[in-house]
């Protein structure tokens, strides 16, 4: 996703790990970290034009 | 290839429906137990204050199914108009509404028009200002260039057309507007067993 918006012209893209988050059922969380699945928090600007 | 598309189309009209059930599900059933967090518990987990979660109506905190706390860093001011993409129950969208304060504006959009009608009565109930528009992440049911700020808690990944959905959110914002989303992301391509199923994909 940072990606995404990056090449859609959004600029100050910065992303942080949402710290704590896991899921309820620790089969779905084994499944989530064998992924590399994390919640994460994005921030980013659409640019002034000129 | 018209094969493809319309096997993609099959699914993400099979996923539309998961989502909708689901989340709904949430929302009528609070008190039962998911495969992720809900409610208060997950809210305090995330960080939400404890002064936002006594004034929100109860019913729009026992239905929050978020996966952070895209307020944390949504630096909201008085007067703006803020998009929340994905406004379920309509928590997100009230705590901004406190925000923005009665010069601002907040408006929710969600696929399933049962939230959209919850949400407002969430805000009904708390005296607060928030509008809600039942329309699909892919095609935002907003004119261009209408919102200073976009929220969005734990929704996005549940496209199959996240670049599409990128590309509406840049669609509606001001110039100079801004984003503050959480969400889940993978490190892996996800096997075709997950993407082909609806429950683990709408999760």
């Amino acid at each position: 996703m940072f990606r995404l918006l990056e090449e859609s012209g959004f600029t100050r893209v910065r992303s942080a790990v949402v710290p704590g988050f896991r899921f309820r059922k620790q089969s779905t969380q084994d499944a989530a970290e064998a992924y590399g699945v994390k919640a994460v928090m994005m921030t980013a600007l659409k640019p002034r034009s000129g | 290839m018209t094969s493809l598309t319309t096997d993609q189309e099959s699914l993400e009209a099979v996923l539309k429906d998961e989502i909708i059930r689901m989340y709904q599900e949430v929302a009528d059933q609070p008190e039962s137990t998911f495969h992720f967090y809900h409610g208060r518990e997950a809210a305090e987990m995330f960080g939400y204050a404890a002064e936002w979660l006594d004034r929100a109506p109860s019913g729009a905190v026992a239905s929050f199914a978020g996966v952070g706390n895209p307020h944390e860093r949504s630096n909201l001011r008085p007067g703006e108009t803020v998009l929340d993409l994905g406004s379920g129950a309509g928590l997100d969208a009230l705590i901004a509404s406190l925000q923005v304060g009665p010069a601002g504006r907040v408006i929710g959009v969600d696929l399933n028009p049962a939230m959209c009608v919850k949400a407002q009565a969430h805000a009904t109930t708390t005296g607060t200002r928030m509008e809600c528009r039942q329309g699909p992440m892919e095609e935002i049911p907003l004119p261009d260039a209408s919102v200073d700020v976009l929220i969005s808690n734990g929704v996005i990944n549940l496209s199959f057309r996240k670049r599409r959905v990128i590309q509406e959110i840049f669609r509606v914002l001001r110039e100079g507007g801004r984003i503050s989303v959480t969400d889940i992301v993978s490190a892996k391509q996800l096997s075709q067993s997950i993407v082909n199923d609806p429950k683990l994909w709408a999760s």
